[in-house]
């Protein structure tokens, strides 16, 4: 059975924890070994999150050393540098490039990296890169998706997470899930599995909808 | 059947599993999720509480098990401190039925306090204790726990790390077993149960070390410490404890070595020492490796036993220099002490992030942790400010004590209000030693409500009894909030699983402080005149409390105290609500030129105003009193719970405002 070492970065609040929870129980119906360990600040909101999965192998240890990630996911674009440091040379690197300005960087006080200084940074360790934009706000009944089952969608359908997790099996943890807006997470599944496909384009020209500032630094 | 379950929920089922009775505990990261957990299951016939404090919690645990039942305690590392008094008095007397104590270590320091080491405790009491590597082991340890204690009739000590306390992976688990049905154990012997008197504790102290040296007999006689000595004579060792074991398997394959090739003890209870299996260990090596985390207690053990076999090869650890005696182990740490333990040449940097990684690292931006949208406390830490002002001092003349919870978040940006944090309840002490100390300057004390309760009223006592000037500011929000919302003894009785509410400011009032007052936090002009009034009299002791439950808690029920909205005509982002406040609900927004009035066509790039998400506010309006402009409005509302700001400002729903 191959293994895959996923390592999720991303702010409190953007629902990575429960990406790798749904991650976990499909791993667990498809009976593949998994271990996730969570790891989050003392904040309800707006502090790192790191969670770490560990799929496919018997007998390890739930962290995952620095350089050993086969994926690394990012749910903001600061915090991708911090997951950096987990990737594997040559691994897959995959940044929902939102922008999630803490208060001292709203005020001018702090810096924030550029778009660009974050995928420099990411060159240097892998050409494997996978970048989603935020501003593609995708809409089902006029209400937008949720962006990490979008960004779970990319992780299943355009890296090696899809080896081991069938698009089906993880559609049908989603599923069970919820029992309100499940029509709506199985959407933003579905949307994220197809974003590296012309179809996603066609999808964007319908429901492009502008864009949300998040303070100075997404300028 | 299999199930997914954390560490901390494997022990909790392994306790069902042995059929413990009593559950108590206090919340504390990595361990609150044990107790959590047997709270959201129906278990007749067992009792679960969160306690008061950790003192409480074992001593509640201990006393239904000299009454000769099954329980357990549960508590972070920092709680053993607390229980500690009571702990080595229990372990001089022994257990009837199975006392195991539950404790969660943070090696990494994942949750803040001291990076400190259970298994000291552990020794310190010559208590055992059992050290399970992962969720697995943690299930069958935690049944193994109760039936040594009982065997033996001593507590025994059963320990996490983080990690492993809170990684989910799928283990196999049984149907629980209900409490047995034991007849109470009344025994009356002031031999046993008291310390009155040398000769009493004299005999306590033998019987103690002899019931340890029992319980490494049925340790080796269940094979819990599990040795398998490979490869040739002379060959490499490993001793490994704990989470540290769980990474050995692929460190080996990391250095190219294979496991038929390498011996290994693997240690599920450093206290007693495994001496036999070690034994066998140095008799096979020529070179040992220990893994531990945090203190190299075992590794000490190790060369105290190799001088005594005349073992002369190396053994590798912390005491050498090679391994860490801060943070957790994972892969790299495990990989590097096989690599020096097996001679094998540096050189190989395998997952070490380039220079390049480490300074884009750098330019990651810094999170400082705030407080929630709408927490009371927000509005706490302003009026404390502000009442500094007011009492006619600097900000950097007061000394404001910090104490543990959420109320240190007032130390970070934008309030940099508090100046320490010690431990539960210390607030109160060290501000008294400022006191005494000759600031001429008031002294302010912080502490929230659950911390009160656990360690703040002997210390509140303390600085009535001796006259000190001294402001007390009670942040009561009526939860236990930092480790995920449990209840305390001020919680409101209806969300109170059949327990009462004990109001504090009773409590308060009747201890005698020179004065006491009630405050809602959201209301900025009263608490800022009320600590202010406190700090102007320097004649004893002026509590004043702030009282305005959780905004996370009462969000989930629904409660909003108003809609707060931008008007961006008058918004001319000078940002003084953010800045102030520093509430995650604010941000900033490009504003659409219809919105402004203007035609489509006069696009105003780079217009921007502040912006309220109203997801995240609960209308407490703190931020709109800082607006220069009016730009905020506060359109109050009925609530969908029915609670509104101007009614009554209690956790409880029951308190009075005075």
């Amino acid at each position: 059975m191959s293994a895959c070492d996923v390592v999720l970065v991303g702010v409190g609040g953007q629902g990575v924890l429960t990406i790798a929870d749904l991650v976990l129980h499909a791993a667990f119906e498809g009976d593949v070994p998994a271990t996730y360990a969570p790891t989050k600040g003392m904040a309800q909101r707006g502090g790192f999150v790191k969670a770490e999965i560990r799929l496919g192998r018997e007998n390890v240890g739930p962290r995952i050393a620095e350089g050993q990630a086969d994926l690394v996911v990012a749910m903001e674009r600061s915090e991708g540098l911090k997951g950096l440091a987990f990737l594997k040379p040559g691994g897959t690197f995959l940044l929902y490039d939102h922008v999630w300005a803490p208060t001292g960087v709203m005020l001018g006080a702090d810096a924030y990296p550029s778009r660009e200084q974050v995928l420099a940074a990411i060159a240097s360790v892998t050409s494997d890169t996978i970048v989603l934009d935020p501003n593609d706000r995708l809409t089902v009944d006029g209400s937008p998706v949720r962006p990490n089952i979008l960004v779970l969608g990319a992780a299943v359908g355009r890296t090696p997470l899809g080896k081991i997790l069938a698009a089906e099996s993880m559609a049908a943890t989603i599923e069970a899930r919820w029992s309100k807006a499940t029509e709506s997470n199985c959407t933003a599944f579905r949307f994220g599995l197809a974003s590296g496909e012309p179809a996603f384009d066609e999808l964007l020209g319908r429901s492009h909808d502008g864009e949300r500032l998040d303070g100075k630094a997404s300028e | 059947m299999r199930r997914i379950v954390t560490g901390n929920q494997a022990i909790a089922l392994g306790a069902l599993r042995a059929g413990v009775r009593v559950v108590t505990g206090y919340p504390g990261t990595p361990s609150t999720g044990c107790i959590t957990h047997l709270l959201s299951l129906d278990l007749p016939g067992r009792h679960v509480e969160w306690s008061t404090n950790e003192k409480v919690a074992f001593e509640i645990a201990a006393g239904a098990a000299w009454a000769g039942q099954r329980a357990m305690v549960t508590m972070k590392m920092s709680g053993v401190n607390v229980a500690f008094d009571a702990l080595i008095s229990i372990a001089y007397s022994g257990t009837n039925g199975g006392l195991v104590i539950y404790v969660a270590d943070d090696p990494g320091v994942t949750a803040g306090m001291a990076e400190q080491d259970t298994r000291g405790f552990a020794r310190m009491a010559d208590l055992p204790i059992l050290e399970p590597a992962d969720a697995a082991e943690a299930y069958a340890l935690a049944q193994d726990a109760f039936a040594l204690s009982e065997a033996v009739g001593t507590p025994v000590f059963l320990r996490l790390t983080t990690a492993t306390a809170l990684a989910h992976s799928s283990i196999e688990v049984d149907e629980p077993t209900p409490p047995a049905e034991r007849d109470v154990i009344l025994e009356k012997e002031i031999g046993r149960y008291t310390k009155a008197g040398s000769a009493i504790c004299r005999v306590q102290h033998a019987r103690l070390i002899e019931r340890l040296e029992r319980a490494g007999d049925w340790i080796r006689e269940r094979g819990l410490n599990r040795r398998a000595l490979a490869g040739d004579p002379g060959g490499l060792g490993i001793l490994s404890c704990g989470a540290a074991t769980a990474y050995v398997t692929e460190a080996l394959d990391a250095v190219g070595l294979s496991g038929a090739d390498v011996s290994i003890l693997r240690v599920s209870s450093s206290n007693p020492f495994p001496a036999t299996e070690a034994t066998a260990l140095l008799a096979h090596c020529g070179a040992v490796l220990v893994l531990e985390e945090l203190e190299p207690y075992v590794e000490r053990d190790l060369i105290v036993l190799a001088r005594a076999v005349g073992f002369s090869g190396q053994i590798v650890g912390k005491l050498d220099g090679t391994l860490p005696r801060i943070g957790e182990y994972s892969l790299d740490v495990v990989r590097e002490g096989l690599r020096v333990a097996a001679g094998l040449p540096s050189g190989d940097q395998t997952g070490e992030p380039s220079s390049t990684v480490l300074s884009s690292a750098a330019l990651a931006a810094s999170r400082p942790i705030t407080v929630c949208a709408g927490c009371p406390h927000r509005g706490t830490y302003l009026a404390i400010e502000a009442a500094i002002r007011a009492a006619g001092f600097a900000k950097d003349e007061v000394m404001v004590t910090g104490d543990i919870g959420c109320t240190i978040l007032g130390m970070n940006p934008p309030f940099d209000l508090l100046w320490n944090e010690v431990s539960m309840g210390s607030s109160l002490g060290i501000a008294q030693g400022y006191a005494h100390a000759g600031l001429t300057t008031p002294v302010v004390a912080t502490i929230g409500d659950s911390t009160f309760f656990h360690g703040g009223i002997p210390g509140l006592v303390n600085a009535i009894q001796h006259r000190v000037p001294l402001t007390l500011i009670v942040m009561d929000n009526g939860w236990t909030a930092m480790t995920g919302m449990q209840t305390n003894p001020g919680t409101d009785e209806a969300r109170q699983a059949g327990g009462r509410r004990v109001d504090l400011e009773p409590v308060v009032r009747a201890l005698g402080p020179e004065r006491v007052t009630v405050v809602d936090p959201y209301d900025l002009a009263t608490t800022t005149s009320a600590i202010a009034e406190s700090l102007t009299d320097q004649d004893g002791v002026g509590v004043v409390i702030a009282r305005r439950e959780c905004a996370i808690q009462a969000g989930r029920r629904g409660v909003r105290y108003g809609t707060v909205t931008v008007d961006p005509e008058k918004c001319i982002l000078c940002m003084q609500c953010l800045k102030i406040t520093g509430c995650p609900a604010l941000s900033i927004r490009r504003v659409e030129s219809t919105e402004l009035g203007e035609s489509p066509e006069g696009d105003s790039p780079g217009r921007r105003a502040i912006e309220v998400d109203q997801d995240l506010c609960n209308g407490c309006g703190l931020c709109v009193s800082f607006c220069p402009t009016d730009a905020l409005g506060d359109s109050r509302r009925e609530s969908l719970g029915g609670e509104s700001r101007q009614g009554d400002p209690s956790p409880g729903g029951k308190g009075r405002s005075t």
